[in-house]
């Protein structure tokens, strides 16, 4: 089983809220899902799209092809009607004004039966879901055990009445509808997954930077990185966290690394433009050693660009962002269960050796839903590096030269100790200084760092065969449509794997050597359109990708599409 | 106690001879000690410029010499991490009210807790005498336009600082020590967004803004009989941009500040607080289906 359902409309109808819904019932029912959200940057109206996929096997990618479409407005109607499956079904309410009809349509009382049967139009709902589930036949008795599941909490008669809707839907859909459908589930059992845990990626996020005891953020909105701070806010008067939306991001992540120089793990959510503005205090940040966790959840620009849609196009811009050179760690997740793991990494490491780390999302991970297992926090590790011994110490000082280039920190408040930190260079004690020679020393201080640095970054990882003649060189987000790709042509014969980096920068070297000289072909496969990463293996290594596979539409990858690109550059 | 001695600057001063500036130094050094709050409870933060060399000319205090216009926000991330330390920030007017107006707006709506000294002395004194926003309209510089000098008017902190929300607005002049002092001490112990707008001569670029003209051209508001909790009152004298300068409080007025609405711990400071990780499973485990 591989459904694909797109649920489709106009901004503010309530396409969430059954896509939430049909997510839940699959998940429930022991089922893989994959969301995603393609909507535009208005408040209301337009055509917007949530589309989940579910299998029963794990799945990690959005596909091009749907095969059941519950259609809000005219325009969903028509709008994925080209990417309808054969045998496909596009469900609608029949108030809404469409005469071309197929055998695919299915115009239904979605409205009406909500209104006569619930009693309540928000029962729309379990309509859709009733309809969905007999197209598909889909055991209905299923459904009605996961709908009571999850309104059990609003009471009995809630259930019941969603039960009735979509009991009312699918018995009138199943006697009605005259098309077919190519699935039929009628002996369908619950799946195998115990998945249960849904979430997006900046979600993920959030919760890995509360477990690692983040104690500040300071933000500004700016999609499609926003929810990691609605979240962590949300959370902030329970769990004790300072927050502000700032008058911008340049406020933003000073006042971030202020807090991070008073002793409180501290860290700014934003994307490309406001990560502009954010340039000169990331070189700050650097300067005076003071860590802070820097989430860029990337959107096509440049400019506005396309704010609720996705790219990797800032790689290199924050690699190199800000004057002068200082070490930085950057870290691309692929999906939720990493970036929850990213999130605790990046407090860690920045604390261990005083300087910015920075994780690149894009809006696919940022938006796209999973349902992942349970995450266990009692393994969460908070490692707050070096401090200064407790008590007085007047010749403490902040920047002390060290041989691993980590100085002791302590914290203004610490009784008997002065902690002095400037942008300016400065001396061991934070003062300022013109000085050649302690300029030097403290640029070599910086650099310092870097080798245990590398050593603490986690190396790439192969998927797919061990040895290959074609590598997929990917990173961060599209990993899953990589990995899906590479899966479907290893099983078709191809001699092909995929070799993906979490931990982008610095970057390690050593396997990707490995692989280029194993390899025939490395194909770099980047949602930006100059392959930033492979530039980046190229500028380090010296070590050129054979071909370039590019996206830079916005609109995420899926599996199909890199086949047919492998395929049309006749790689595969 | 905190002792002179124990101020001593830690690095030779590079401040011009008979700059401005010594008369702030002397001032903060004698408000520290007045304050008497333990040392290591004091930060000092700057921004860029000769203001803000300051923190390098007075030792034993915590200090971070931060950004052009943004040592506000750096303070603020400071002062909520640790509501027990006393944050205060010098700056210029360089600094303050071009690239960091924005903040100072901001951070005086908010009614942050700390105290702003803006060291205003009409000029961009280390980029050496560009025309600051506080210089007064047709003020000649190298990079104000020829033959009218600034075509525009100046900002006033006080102004901004009064309708902006700010609790504690003063003046003060650097070649009035005791007045200074007192005003330092008032706007470090009040509780709230502190303004303290230093009339201070650049005496190397400002030749119109001197010693002299501050002299003869300033006045104590105090001795007027000026009621400092009457918001257009204190606006009215903020906006006196004539021949006469008041000098004293303007505006000093109770409100809540910004950290009685965040999120901080009851008890300590925020940075010693520390998330049960049980509270983030529960968190986790309401989240599942």
């Amino acid at each position: 089983m591989d459904i694909t359902f797109n649920i489709g409309g106009a901004a503010g109808q309530g396409i969430d809220t059954i896509g939430d819904l049909l997510t839940q019932v699959f998940v429930q029912a022991g089922f893989y899902t994959f969301t995603i959200k393609d909507f535009e940057s208005r408040i209301r109206g337009g055509y917007n799209f949530t589309q989940i996929r579910v299998s029963d096997k794990p799945i990690y990618a959005s596909v091009d092809e749907v095969d059941v479409i519950i259609a809000l407005s005219k325009d969903a109607v028509v709008g994925k009607r080209d990417n309808l499956s054969e045998g496909g079904v596009i469900i609608f309410d029949e108030g809404i004004e469409f005469d071309d009809l197929e055998a695919c349509h299915f115009p239904a009382p979605l409205e009406k039966t909500a209104r006569e049967v619930g009693g309540n139009i928000r029962m729309m709902n379990a309509a859709a879901l009733g309809a969905v589930i007999a197209v598909i036949n889909f055991p209905f008795d299923l459904v009605e055990q996961v709908l009571a599941d999850i309104f059990g909490r609003k009471g009995e008669k809630i259930v019941a009445g969603n039960v009735a809707v979509a009991k009312a839907l699918y018995d009138l859909t199943k006697s009605d509808f005259t098309g077919t459908c190519k699935y039929n589930l009628e002996t369908l059992e619950k799946g195998p997954s115990n998945d249960k845990l849904i979430l997006t990626g900046n979600k993920a996020l959030a919760l890995g930077a509360i477990a690692a005891n983040v104690k500040w953020i300071s933000s500004y909105p700016m999609s499609p990185s926003t929810s990691v701070f609605e979240d962590i806010v949300t959370y902030s008067h329970q769990l004790k966290i300072g927050s502000i939306q700032t008058e911008d991001e340049i406020s933003s992540l000073a006042m971030a690394i202020g807090a991070s120089y008073a002793g409180a793990r501290s860290m700014v959510t934003t994307s490309g433009g406001g990560f502009s503005l954010m340039v000169e205090a990331l070189g700050y940040g650097a300067m005076i050693e003071a860590p802070v966790v820097i989430y860029n959840a990337q959107r096509p620009g440049p400019s506005t660009g396309l704010p609720t849609r996705t790219e990797q196009a800032d790689l290199l811009f924050m690699a190199f962002s800000s004057q002068g050179e200082f070490p930085r760690i950057m870290f691309a997740p692929k999906d939720p269960i990493e970036a929850f793991d990213v999130a605790t990494r990046s407090f860690n490491l920045a604390d261990k050796f005083q300087i910015p780390v920075m994780v690149l999302g894009d809006q696919y991970l940022a938006d796209s839903v999973m349902n992942i297992p349970r995450i266990d926090v009692s393994g969460v590790k908070r490692d707050v590096g070096k401090l200064a011994k407790p008590g007085p110490d007047p010749d403490y000082k902040r920047h002390l030269l060290t041989d691993d280039g980590i100085s002791p920190r302590a914290f203004p408040g610490d009784k008997g100790k002065t902690v002095v930190s400037a942008g300016n260079v400065h001396r061991e004690d934070g003062h300022i200084t013109e000085d050649a020679e302690m300029r030097a020393l403290m640029v070599q201080k910086f650099m310092n760092k870097i080798p245990a640095i590398m050593a603490d970054l986690n190396p790439p990882k192969i998927y797919g065969e061990e040895k290959a003649d074609i590598t997929l060189l990917t990173w961060g987000s599209t990993w899953g449509a990589a990995y899906e790709a590479v899966q479907s042509l290893a099983s078709r014969g191809v001699s092909i794997n995929q070799l993906h980096f979490c931990d982008v920068y610095p970057l390690r070297t050593v396997k990707l050597r490995e692989v280029f000289a194993q390899a025939k072909q490395v194909i770099a496969v980047e949602q930006n359109i100059t392959s930033q990463f492979a530039q980046l293996v190229r500028m380090q290594t010296g070590l050129e990708v054979t071909q370039h596979i590019n996206k830079y539409d916005g609109r995420p990858m899926t599996p199909q599409w890199i086949i047919s690109e492998l395929e049309e550059g006749g790689i595969v | 106690m905190i002792t002179p001695e124990m101020l001593e600057e830690p690095q030779k001063i590079t401040w011009c001879t008979g700059c401005g500036n010594f008369g702030i130094l002397a001032a903060l050094k004698k408000a520290v000690i007045e304050l008497d709050t333990p040392i290591h409870e004091l930060v000092l933060t700057s921004g860029i410029g000769c203001s803000s060399k300051i923190l390098h000319y007075i030792g034993g205090v915590n200090s971070i010499h931060t950004l052009h216009g943004r040592p506000i926000p750096f303070a603020t991330g400071i002062h909520l991490a640790n509501t027990d330390l006393e944050v205060f920030v010098h700056t210029g007017d360089g600094d303050c009210l071009a690239e960091g107006l924005g903040h100072f707006v901001h951070a005086a709506r908010r009614n942050v807790n700390m105290a702003v000294f803006i060291h205003n002395n009409g000029v961009n004194g280390l980029t050496k005498g560009q025309f600051s926003p506080a210089a007064p309209r047709g003020y000649i510089s190298k990079t104000s336009p020829p033959p009218p000098g600034a075509p525009m008017d100046p900002v006033s902190p006080m102004a901004q600082a009064i309708t902006a929300g700010a609790t504690f607005v003063a003046r003060g002049f650097s070649g009035d020590q005791k007045g200074l002092v007192k005003l330092m001490v008032q706007a470090i112990r009040h509780k709230g967004f502190a303004v303290i707008d230093i009339l201070q001569p650049c005496v190397t670029w400002n030749r119109q803004l001197t010693w002299k003209y501050y002299n003869e051209h300033t006045y104590s508001l105090e001795e007027k009989g000026h009621d400092v909790t009457d918001k257009f009152k204190a606006l009215e004298k903020a906006m006196e941009n004539g021949d006469r300068y008041p000098v004293g409080i303007f505006y000093n007025v109770e409100r809540p500040d910004l950290a009685s609405g965040i999120a901080l711990p009851e008890k300590g400071a925020l940075k010693d607080h520390t998330t049960d990780l049980k509270d983030v499973q529960k968190i986790i485990d309401d989240l599942m289906l």
